[in-house]
Formats: structure tokens, C-alpha cells, sequence
């Protein structure tokens, strides 16, 4: 007859077998992460859609405009939080597509959610790396200050999983160049900058745009990123982290889902 | 003897292509298991459903007692992949595309690192353990794919068409690997269309054609069976097409040619030698040699079959990567 002590044990080997397990698929993520930033991190996809993108078009929509560079660093952070975070997954999956190297992954004793981590984590690791350079250059050259470290760290954590997760969700979409992936994904991300504050800020706009403006993700990242460096919200900083947590939840939902309608047709 | 691999009544369908049709197969722990069949004859596909990266439409299949779709992660722990095409990351080192396939299988880091080693010097690999892959030739990319499927100890080894594209002297060293590793006592499932292989390399060996398994059994039962049949084959001088002359030989029931030779395959080779001089006279031709052969195991495949040895030679076109 079992007694409280076998139990006990049973228990305590049943909650090292899944922490061991849990470690083991963390372990393995993060060496899928680290194997897509020493491999894809430099390739030209994902320093044009990644880097040159966002700083193009912030170039190309502040010079010459009356307003100090200063005030625009929350909108350059924002850009390069959405386009570096959501370039990676769409830049790696269809190259290992094509490469027939996503399949090694799918031959090794690793489920496809920790697979997917992995991928998320490369995303939100490069979207951080690239956006923390306008926040440094506006402390060095532009007097920025960060007067919400709490609200900055939101930003950036939510920011760069919610846009990781939109590129792996685009990335299911099962085409083997990274111009098959990306113009779906730019036909998303390019419309979403001019509803989201970018350009013209939210109390500016007629008042059935601003609630159009909320719906985008984008909308909550620029006013984190404004709120953060001594600027004011429209929706306020709650609302903006409960929206990117929602969108977070989504997007990271619906990316594996696709993932697994890909793998069943495969 | 205790059973490594079982498939039963494994099905794919894709839209209206039945590419695996209902296949039953039994391999057996320590043995060299092939899978014969040209191309398209769903092989590769045999092969992805048995390793878990495509699933039956139905059936099932059980690798060291784990059921592949269902335990997928233990299975998948106790076997190594080699795929047709290398899937090695060309951006990356010899030595970094072991350890990360070591990650992969959660390798301890200290054996990680010995096994890499290990493995690197067994493939003639250690000196460019640090050269980025793409600069690899094919044979050396599928002699790193075949280290890191074996990084993590498998008791059982799968490999789609091992040597396909590969030079003669890649091809052997590979053959040669397969039968170590099989001494040592791994079990190895393998795809291929090289009939001379699944003959030189496998115990046992299912014929495969049009998604069915046309049978299973080992290469010297399948010749065996063919023993009825007697083979000549013969060279004449000057060499010319004489495929419908020599078929209309008495006692001759088919002819194939090969490169300057013929093959005969007759009821009694001592009976239709006779002819052959005879005929040979009568068009001026001269003998250069002419042996009696006995059948071969692409005899054997041409007759369970039906198709000519040279839809088996007919290579695949080469599945191309990316442009760099």
C-alpha cells in the first residue's frame, strides 16, 4: 500500500521530470535563438527590412520638417522596436525553408512550440539590440532622459515579443524566399505607421481614427516609448501594456496555430 | 529477434497522389533494413513518416516502441536523420554545426564537445572543423551530416539515399561507414535506387513501386528465386544494335544491352550457346567474350517489377539550395 512518503516522492521525481523537462526545452530554444543570431543577424534581409528600413523612413519623414530631432527619438525607437523585432522570423524561416534546414528541427526531439520560442526569442533579442541605439544616441547627443525605467522596460519587453511573435506568425505562410513573406508582412506594417501616432500624433487625429489608432499595436509602443522618455500618452500607459499584452497573446497564439496547420499538410 | 522499426498500413495522400499506399514493414534491431525503388516511388516519403517530419494520412508507425506520432520526442531520441539533401548550415563551421546538433539533443556540454571531436576525426573532418561548410565539397557535407545524425549516440540510424550525387570514392567510404556502424551494432534504416547497393549493404531489403511494398526479403532469397532463369551475356565485334536479331534466337526470352554487351535471358544457357556461335558466324561477327552470369538482384527487381534497370539509374534532378 502507497504511503504519503511514496507519494511525496512521486511527486517531488514527477516535478523534477517536468522542471528537467521545462529546463531542457529552455536550453534548446535559447540554442535555436543563438544559432539564428550568429547565422542570420548579418544577412542583407535582415539588416535592410531590420535596420536600414526603419531608419530610412524616419530619415525620410523628419528631415526637412520643423521639428527637433530630439522629441522624434520616441518615434525612431518605436520604429525599430516594430521593424527589427518583426524582421527575423520571416528573414530565418523561409531561408531554412529553402535550405531544407528547418527540417533538422523537425527530426530532433524538440516540439514545435520550443521551436517557435526560439525563433520568437532571436526576434525579440535583435529588436532589443537595434532599438536601445537611438535610446543611447538621444541620451548622448540629444539631451533624452529616461524618466520611467519601469514604463521603458515594458515598452521594450512587450514591444519586441508581440512584433517577434507578428513575424513568426507571417512566417508560417509557407514560401521559400524571403520576398514571399516579407511583402505580405510589409503590406501590414507599412499601413499600421500612419494610424499609429507615427507621423501625426493621436489627439490630432478625427476621433473615429483614433479609435482605429488603438486597435494597432503600433499605436501602444509609441506612446510607451513618448511616455517613457518624458512625453505624454493619449490612451495611457496602462491601457497601451494591456493592449500589447493582448497582442502579444494573439499574434504568439495564432503563429503556432499556423505553424501546426503547415506541419499537418506537410 | 526484437523489433526496431514497425510500420503498419502507413498511408500519405497529398490532394489526389496516393504517394504511400497502406505499407507493412518489420525491422529488426541490429540489422541493415533497405528501401529499394526508384525515383518516385515514395521512398522519401516512407522514410519522413517513419521520422516523424510528415504525418500518415493513416497508419502508424513505431520506432524503439514509441509511436511516432504520439510519442514523437521519445522516438525521435533514439534515432539519427540523415536526409537526401544535407541539411547542415553552410554559414557555419564544421564544428559549430556539430555542437549545435548536439543542443538539439541535449548532449551534456563536456560530451558535447569530446563527441564533436570524436566524430570530426572518424570523417576525416577535424582539420576543417573551423572552415565554414559552404566551402565543403558534396561528400564532405554529407560525411558532417551523417557525424552530427550520430552526435547523440542513436541506437538507430535512418538515411535517405545516402550516396545519391556522390563521387565513387565518397560513395564507398560511406558504404563502408554504414557497415561499421551497423558492426558496432546500430540498426540502420536506408532509402535508395542503387540496386547494387541495397545488394552490397542490406540484410534485408523491401522493393517498393508506386507506393506499395512489392516485397520484402533478403538480396540472396530474392536472387535465389530467379535461379530458373539462366543469364548470358556477350560482346561481339564490330559492336551494333542486335537487340531484335539475338531476340529472335530459339530458346531466348528476353535481351537487354549494356553499354557493348548483351544480356540473354534463356531457358538453358547450354542449349542457346551453339546458336550464338552460329549466329555470330552467319553475320560476320566477332565473339570478345561471353559469359553465363547468374541473376542479379536487378534481375530480381526487373521481374517483381516490371520496370527496365534504367528508370532505377535515371538520377532525380538534384534538389538545388539557394543561390548563395
Amino acid at each position: 500500500m502507497r504511503s504519503k512518503k511514496d507519494d511525496c516522492d512521486e511527486g517531488m521525481v514527477m516535478k523534477d521530470m517536468h522542471s528537467s523537462h521545462l529546463g531542457r526545452e529552455i536550453r534548446v530554444a535559447w540554442a535555436i535563438a543563438a544559432k539564428d543570431m550568429r547565422t542570420y543577424y548579418t544577412q542583407p534581409p535582415s539588416i535592410m527590412f531590420g535596420i536600414l528600413f526603419p531608419f530610412a523612413l524616419f530619415l525620410s519623414f523628419s528631415v526637412g520638417r520643423n521639428v527637433p530631432l530630439a522629441t522624434q527619438i520616441p518615434i525612431l525607437v518605436s520604429q525599430t522596436l516594430f521593424f527589427a523585432s518583426s524582421s527575423i522570423g520571416p528573414v530565418v524561416i523561409p531561408i531554412e525553408r529553402a535550405d531544407q534546414t528547418f527540417d533538422r528541427f523537425l527530426t530532433s526531439p524538440v516540439s514545435l512550440l520550443t521551436i517557435l520560442m526560439g525563433k520568437t526569442l532571436g526576434g525579440i533579442i535583435y529588436g532589443t539590440g537595434i532599438s536601445i541605439i537611438p535610446v543611447l544616441v538621444g541620451i548622448a547627443f540629444f539631451g533624452t532622459q529616461i524618466v520611467n525605467i519601469g514604463a521603458i522596460i515594458a515598452c521594450f519587453a512587450l514591444s519586441t515579443l508581440a512584433f517577434s511573435a507578428l513575424g513568426i506568425m507571417f512566417a508560417s505562410i509557407p514560401g521559400q524566399t524571403v520576398g514571399q513573406v516579407m511583402m505580405p508582412l510589409n503590406f501590414v506594417r507599412i499601413p499600421l505607421l500612419f494610424i499609429s501616432g507615427v507621423f501625426t500624433p493621436i489627439a490630432e487625429l478625427p476621433p473615429w481614427m483614433q479609435v482605429v489608432s488603438m486597435l494597432s499595436p503600433l499605436t501602444h509602443t509609441v506612446e510607451l516609448a513618448r511616455y517613457s522618455l518624458g512625453g505624454g500618452t493619449f490612451f495611457g500607459p496602462l491601457v497601451n501594456m494591456a493592449i500589447l499584452t493582448f497582442y502579444t497573446a494573439i499574434f504568439l497564439f495564432l503563429g503556432i496555430r499556423f505553424h501546426i496547420m503547415n506541419q499537418r499538410k506537410e | 529477434m526484437k523489433v526496431a522499426i514497425k510500420a503498419q498500413g502507413l498511408t500519405k495522400q497529398y490532394h489526389d497522389i496516393l504517394a504511400v499506399d497502406h505499407i507493412g514493414l518489420e525491422v529488426f534491431e541490429g540489422e541493415i533494413f533497405g528501401l529499394l525503388g526508384p525515383n518516385g516511388a515514395g521512398k522519401t516519403t516512407t522514410i519522413r513518416m517513419l521520422t516523424g517530419q510528415t504525418k500518415p494520412t493513416s497508419g502508424t508507425a513505431t520506432v524503439a516502441s514509441y509511436e511516432i506520432t504520439h510519442e514523437s520526442i521519445k522516438a525521435k531520441q533514439q534515432m539519427g536523420v540523415v536526409p537526401e539533401v544535407s541539411n547542415i548550415y553552410d554559414e557555419m563551421s564544421a564544428w559549430n554545426n556539430l555542437i549545435f546538433a548536439a543542443q538539439l539533443y541535449s548532449v551534456p556540454k563536456i560530451e558535447r564537445e569530446k563527441r564533436a571531436k570524436e566524430l570530426l576525426e572518424l570523417f576525416g573532418l577535424y582539420e576543417r572543423r573551423k572552415d565554414r561548410v559552404a566551402s565543403f565539397s558534396r561528400g564532405m557535407k554529407r560525411r558532417l551530416t551523417i557525424a552530427a545524425a550520430l552526435i547523440h549516440k542513436p541506437k538507430m540510424l535512418f538515411l535517405d539515399e545516402p550516396t545519391t550525387g556522390l563521387d565513387v570514392q565518397s560513395s564507398r567510404m560511406i558504404r563502408n561507414l554504414i557497415k561499421e556502424l551497423n558492426d558496432s551494432g546500430a540498426t540502420i534504416f536506408l532509402t535508395t535506387h542503387y540496386i547494387e547497393e541495397a545488394d552490397q549493404l542490406c540484410q534485408r531489403a523491401a522493393i517498393i513501386n508506386q507506393g506499395r511494398i512489392v516485397v520484402v526479403d533478403n538480396p540472396e532469397k530474392l536472387k535465389a528465386s530467379m535461379e530458373e532463369r539462366h543469364i548470358i551475356e556477350i560482346s561481339f565485334s564490330p559492336s551494333r544494335d542486335l537487340n531484335d536479331e539475338l531476340k529472335g534466337l530459339s530458346c531466348v526470352n528476353d535481351v537487354s544491352r549494356l553499354g557493348d554487351k548483351f544480356r540473354l535471358y534463356v531457358d538453358d544457357a547450354s542449349e542457346v550457346i551453339p546458336s550464338l556461335v552460329d549466329f555470330a558466324r552467319k553475320n560476320s561477327l566477332k565473339i570478345i567474350s561471353i559469359n553465363t552470369l547468374k541473376p542479379s538482384l536487378e534481375d530480381a527487381f526487373v521481374k517483381l517489377t516490371g520496370l527496365s534497370p534504367e528508370v532505377m539509374t535515371a538520377e532525380k534532378e538534384p534538389i538545388k539550395k539557394r543561390e548563395e
